[in-house]
């Protein structure tokens, strides 16, 4: 085993908020249980067939979480997503309207997402001085930019074929295909970032960047990976995306990057890095989606949800700092 | 060891996660069959309900035939006074025969947000959707989805492709707001002379579809010979922009008799250039009361005689009714059938120009200063 650097790192001197961030999985778990129980009071038409059936439309975000949670894990952030998704969907659409083929369209939409990604990695390896939510405030206006530039006056384009998305938003029994993906794409990402040593590497980043490159971790090649899979994610996004709306247009994937990071954070994953896990981002992207089905369902006003999901967020990142002064203090008391 | 049995717990949790959306809903996770046995309960539930609502009204069977649907309207963002006169009507109506609708708006005024929106409301069991559209072809997929779920899916105001409704009620049919603006520009400069035309965009396609067409029937009759269209102007639907060029058509053609402006913004402008400069130009065209109503008047202090607008109540009563008629099977859509709105009397389904059917409201509303005091109050 390669771990034994690694598990120290990973495993950081006992603390209770360390502790409790071990148990957050738990907690979410029966939050979402609880969620569960409320929206079946709630509305008379929230149960599974319903879920299953309203999920796609929000799970296409799930996607970006997971690139996400490396990004937040490693201590920064990407804010560009939004905007690169936005343009890998333009720019499919188009090439669906060209004549290509189904199968080069996704092609096409993985690469643009890619290339978006290695933009912003490339800028960000080379210039390690620049803060990434500049350089991809930056990068997230520019893309945006692109695509409203390629859309032109009309601001939309519609896929004429559109049989292959169609295929995409396919369902076994009642379960969609996205969810299958954004499952199997879930574990390998948890794999990764929990088991091998890429994984202990980017915890090892966020922890202490100066300290990980001094004990010979290749921070910016990791960090190249990372910022380039991110765009790769989005691309995918895209595709799952146009399969709703059958075409893309300028406000086509606007405030992702504020979800994927809500739905991290909510998970556990602290944008201070060195923390969290991809298990606590799955669930509580779930939660979020049973939350807005289940309210959705009984017409609430969409703010009403957003002010909800506002909330539980607050007291995610508030909660653990509450305990750990309210422990300390006790401390000082005892002393 | 202690990593391996996390993360195996974790794995774990994911996947009961997933169960546990089955377990809470008892009624769902057992079998298909009951789930469908359960819907036929709530169904025969509401039929009991409409059949109680109906109550004291069986006898009065013409009145009885449209209660108890349930029916959703799907704005385009929160905050459309104009969308919300007819909202207000269709609700209105809707009740009146013994039915409920549930308004949604979307979150903003995104394809993306009313998908979520329809999604929701495909789960309720809606008898129909009524919906003005934000996006033409973006709607289809959820649209169809919940046509094949047996909801009915009407439009108006702005329509979704002909593929993903139902039918959809034009406020005015093209051809008949170009004749009376034609018939307005006749009138106004006494059968002859020079007028002009001030557009929004270059690229407005419902812009370009009138002025289109009032050339065409410029052409086609004799009567018109006379009237002389020097130029087509275009405002941007900005109100500086639209003054500019007002100004502009002036100097350039001092003998100007009308200009005609069918866009809100651009007729709003030319009336306020054209009255504070007291020009002898008049002005017609399609415009809201309750900024017309200062420049609304006879004589040479106003500078716009009349002008027009569509009936926003008369809209959402006539797309009330025709939803009605599709949840109740009068109608299907198809073209050439007929049903009775109410007092508005009787439609019949047209072909629209985008390869689907529509019902044409009629004619649009004139206002005269008479009756532009009462309709600014409106919108």
């Amino acid at each position: 085993m390669a771990g034994k650097s690694g598990r120290t790192i990973n495993n950081i001197p006992e603390n209770p908020v360390r502790k409790m961030i071990f148990s957050w999985e738990g907690i979410l778990f029966l939050l979402l249980i609880a969620i569960n129980i409320f929206c079946s009071m709630y509305s008379e038409f929230y149960n599974i067939s319903s879920l299953l059936r309203q999920m796609p439309v929000y799970l296409a975000e799930v996607f970006l979480m997971l690139g996400m949670a490396f990004i937040l894990v490693m201590g920064e952030i990407d804010i560009s997503v939004g905007s690169i998704v936005c343009l890998s969907a333009t720019l499919a659409c188009l090439s669906s309207n060209a004549g290509l083929p189904f199968p080069a369209v996704f092609l096409v939409s993985l690469l643009v997402g890619t290339a978006c990604g290695i933009v912003n990695a490339l800028i960000l390896t080379n210039f390690q001085e620049l803060p990434p939510m500049i350089v991809t405030l930056s990068t997230q206006i520019i893309f945006r930019g692109l695509a409203e530039i390629i859309l032109g006056s009309g601001g939309s384009v519609s896929v004429s074929n559109t049989a292959g998305f169609r295929a995409i938003a396919g369902k076994v029994g009642q379960v969609p295909y996205i969810l299958f993906l954004v499952l199997i794409l879930a574990v390998i990402y948890a794999v990764v970032l929990g088991k091998s040593t890429f994984g202990r590497s980017v915890y090892a980043i966020g922890t202490n960047r100066t300290t990980a490159y001094y004990s010979g971790i290749p921070v910016q090649k990791i960090r190249f990976v990372i910022y380039t899979l991110m765009g790769t994610l989005c691309g995918v996004c895209a595709m799952f995306l146009i399969s709703n709306s059958y075409g893309a247009n300028t406000t086509t994937g606007e405030n992702f990057e504020m979800d994927a990071i809500a739905m991290a954070v909510f998970g556990g994953i602290m944008s201070t890095g060195g923390r969290g896990n991809i298990a606590g981002g799955v669930i509580s992207a779930i939660i979020i989606v049973c939350l807005r089905v289940g309210l959705g369902q009984r017409n609430v006003n969409a703010q009403v949800i957003l002010l909800i999901i506002g909330l539980l967020l607050i007291c995610t990142v508030g909660l653990p700092n509450l305990v750990k002064n309210m422990r300390q203090t006790r401390k000082v008391k005892k002393n | 060891m202690k990593k391996k049995i996390i993360s195996a717990l974790l794995c774990a949790a994911m996947a009961t996660s997933l169960l546990a959306g089955c377990g809470s809903s008892s009624a769902g996770s057992s079998s298909t069959t009951t789930s469908a046995a359960t819907e036929a309960a709530a169904s025969t539930e509401t039929a009991a309900k409409a059949g109680e609502s109906a109550g004291s009204a069986d006898t009065d069977s013409s009145s009885g035939s449209y209660a108890g649907q349930k029916i959703a309207l799907v704005g385009k963002s929160a905050g459309n006074a104009f969308f919300e006169i007819a909202a207000a009507t269709f609700v209105s109506t809707v009740e009146s025969e013994g039915g409920t609708v549930d308004i949604v708006y979307p979150e903003e005024a995104t394809a993306d947000a009313q998908i979520k929106v329809l999604d929701n409301l495909i789960s309720q069991d809606y008898d129909a959707i009524c919906l003005s559209a934000n996006d033409t072809n973006a709607l289809q997929a959820k649209l169809e989805e919940a046509m094949d779920a047996g909801i009915a899916v009407s439009s108006f105001d702005s329509a979704p492709n002909a593929d993903s409704r139902q039918i959809f009620v034009n406020q005015a049919g093209t051809t008949a707001v170009a004749q009376a603006l034609v018939d307005a520009v006749y009138d106004i400069t006494g059968g002859e002379g020079q007028w002009a035309i001030l557009s929004a965009t270059s690229q407005a396609s419902n812009q370009n579809a009138w002025i289109d067409a009032m050339k065409a029937i410029i052409a086609a009759n004799d009567q018109y010979a006379n009237l002389e269209l020097v130029e087509v102007a275009y405002g941007d639907d900005e109100a500086q922009k639209s003054t500019d060029q007002t100004e502009a058509l002036l100097q350039n053609y001092p003998d100007l008799k009308v200009i005609c402006a069918p866009t809100t913004v651009g007729i709003a402008a030319a009336a306020k250039y054209l009255q504070d400069n007291s020009a002898s130009c008049k002005l017609t065209g399609l415009g809201l009361p309750s900024e017309m109503e200062a420049y609304t008047g006879d004589g040479d202090d106003y500078s716009c005689p009349y002008f027009y607008l569509w009936d926003m109540e008369g809209l959402g009563t006539l797309s009330a009714y025709a939803t009605m008629a599709l949840v109740s099977g009068e109608i299907t859509g198809a073209l050439d059938e007929t049903f009775t709105a109410g007092d508005l009397g009787e439609y019949t389904i047209t072909a629209a120009d985008d390869g689907g059917t529509e019902i044409v409201l009629g004619l649009p509303l004139e206002f005269t200063p008479e009756n532009v005091s009462e309709y600014a109050k409106l919108y």
